[in-house]
């Protein structure tokens, strides 16, 4: 009796250091922003960027910091100073023009600052579309910045979607419509705000992901039998089937190299994720364990940095769900979220944040998790419901 | 001592409801106000802008179009029920699909199949599940001799419950297969 006592304590206790892994090579900068003369909008927009870029343990005014953040507003635009105390070095000063939109002025400084200060591009510019539910049995599609803010429906039919995927250049969305009460895959053009049909077959037409050069779209379409992986041109035309089982196949995910396509497939019972190549052929199985995992979603490192591509993915845990990373060297899953029911991780170009829906008292919302630290924060809610988020590339 | 009563039967009652509704209730009453939805320029979070993209253009499918007759009653108590991550027709259903094969005899109806998951889990994978399920339905009429090209699939995933509620009831009826008559 007693020893099943102090087993569970110790699995307890491994589990809530799993829940709470910060890398050990990770320290975030301390920083204090004064509030802008006559620009208080831009400040304060600026402050929620260094908070939510993971970087920076922000100060309160008058506390000590390794860099302090300043500046002031005049006809022409805002002025921001940034400075490193320890060496009173400037690290940043610089005049940007009035935009007529104080947050977007501070997602400008705020790249710089992260720029100037880590080394790393920023995302404080990006943007997220999302599925936005305002009442029960309709979903539209949505995008925003990444911060939350700036929200537009970009369809009212009143109907379903699902599933939005970015084109590379952050011009187009593929998502899942039944603006005709099936599934079909669209394609939005947000520069005309036109949309096109990209895949409109019998059955299911679903799970529209680009590939990094922006050519091809892999899909899911059960046409031909049960749900099956295509890849068909991003033009139209063009389709290749990639699998052929007795299961499922679904949401599949390119890799950042553009050779191979990670997916989701239940052929032996559960859901699990496994890679192809792009022009199908043997699959290789990637998960083994838990027994569901799903929504896999390929991370696409910097050019230039030393990160590996990662893969964030939906499992099922203890009767919930958790967002994880997998890891291919020991085809292990880490839980990166711990509360509530959390899927649908889409990656930011900066290789190491995630926005996921997170389900609690059964509302969806978005947050935003840096794997450096796991820290979560929540994305300003909406009336309504937020699910399938995808992040916008860097354009 | 009346007061002190009537604090504890306001904090019970209070933790009461929580528990029993969640926190939906609570923030829908305490939390923060949601902004309200209007269409502006959208800059302030929990306003929504307006900017709408238009239909789209058609492309020809031999799918029926969902806009003309639907008829949900004819085949309403048919509709066949699946086992949790299950697509396999249960013998317990077998009777039902025998039914509508036979109501389809000497006729021209033709269906669509709807699938459908409960709210558990991915809205990509339950769109793929929904579909097995709603070929499944469709495989064994046509094993009972329905002519294929009679019958269509549509997978709604999790998006279309019939009951709202979260408990296995709830979730029970929200694993089935629908048959639709459409355009007569």
């Amino acid at each position: 009796m007693k020893n099943w006592f102090w087993l569970a304590v110790s699995l307890l206790a491994a589990g809530a250091q799993a829940q709470v892994s910060i890398s050990k090579n990770f320290v975030k900068k301390s920083i204090v922003v004064t509030s802008f003369t006559g620009a208080a909008n831009v400040s304060d927009a600026l402050k929620n960027d260094l908070r939510l870029s993971g970087s920076f343990d922000i100060k309160a005014a008058g506390e000590s910091a390794e860099y302090s953040v300043q500046g002031s507003a005049d006809g022409a635009g805002v002025k921001c100073f940034v400075t490193q105390l320890a060496t009173k070095a400037s690290v940043l000063a610089r005049a940007y023009q009035a935009t007529g939109n104080p947050r977007t002025t501070a997602h400008t400084i705020a790249d710089d600052i992260v720029q100037a200060v880590t080394g790393q591009r920023g995302i404080a510019q990006t943007k997220i579309a999302f599925i936005y539910s305002p009442k029960r049995g309709v979903k539209e599609l949505a995008v925003m910045d990444y911060d939350g803010y700036n929200v537009r429906v970009l369809t009212h039919d009143g109907k379903l979607s699902g599933h939005p995927r970015w084109s590379p250049d952050g011009r187009k969305i593929a998502y899942t419509s039944y603006w005709k009460d099936f599934p079909d895959v669209l394609e939005a053009d947000l520069t005309t705000n036109q949309r096109r049909v990209v895949a409109r077959f019998p059955g299911v037409n679903s799970g529209a992901d680009y590939s990094p050069d922006g050519q091809t779209i892999a899909l899911t379409l059960s046409k031909d039998g049960n749900p099956e992986l295509y890849t068909m041109n991003a033009s139209g035309g063009g389709l290749r089937r990639l699998t052929n089982t007795k299961g499922a196949e679904s949401s599949p995910t390119w890799a950042p190299d553009g050779q191979t396509i990670a997916y989701v497939s239940d052929d032996r019972g559960s859901p699990q994720i496994y890679s192809v190549s792009r022009f199908g052929g043997e699959p290789t199985r990637l998960t083994v364990s838990p027994s569901y995992n799903t929504e896999p979603a390929w991370s696409h490192p910097p050019a230039g940095s030393e990160m590996k591509p990662m893969l964030a993915l939906t499992s099922r845990v203890g009767g919930g769900f958790q967002v994880g990373v997998y890891d291919s060297g020991t085809q292990a899953v880490t839980p990166k979220t711990a509360d509530g029911d959390c899927t649908d991780p889409t990656w930011a170009p900066d290789g190491h944040h995630l926005i996921f829906a997170k389900l609690r008292g059964y509302r969806s919302r978005l947050y935003l998790l840096d794997v450096r630290t796991n820290e979560q924060l929540e994305l300003p809610a909406l009336e309504g419901e937020s699910s399938e988020p995808a992040w916008g590339p860097w354009h | 001592m009346r007061s002190r009563f009537i604090v504890q039967v306001v904090a019970l009652t209070l933790i009461a409801s929580f528990s029993l509704t969640g926190c939906s209730w609570w923030h829908k009453h305490f939390g923060p106000k949601p902004a309200p939805n209007q269409s502006s320029n959208g800059t302030q979070p929990g306003q929504l802008g307006d900017k709408s993209l238009t239909p789209g253009t058609e492309i020809t499918s031999d799918r029926p179009e969902m806009n003309g007759t639907q008829d949900r009653t004819q085949f309403a108590a048919q509709t066949v029920y699946f086992d949790y991550d299950s697509a396999k027709i249960k013998p317990s259903e077998h009777s039902k699909v025998d039914a509508i094969a036979a109501a389809l005899k000497g006729n021209n109806k033709k269906l669509v199949i709807e699938g459908h998951t409960d709210e558990r889990g991915t809205a990509e994978y339950n769109r793929a599940l929904g579909e097995k399920r709603a070929q499944a339905a469709r495989e064994a009429l046509i094993s009972l001799g329905v002519a294929a090209d009679r019958l269509s699939t549509a997978s709604f995933g999790k998006d279309r419950p019939v009951e709202p509620l979260h408990s296995e009831t709830a979730w029970s009826k929200n694993r089935r297969a629908e048959f639709v008559v459409v355009g007569q």
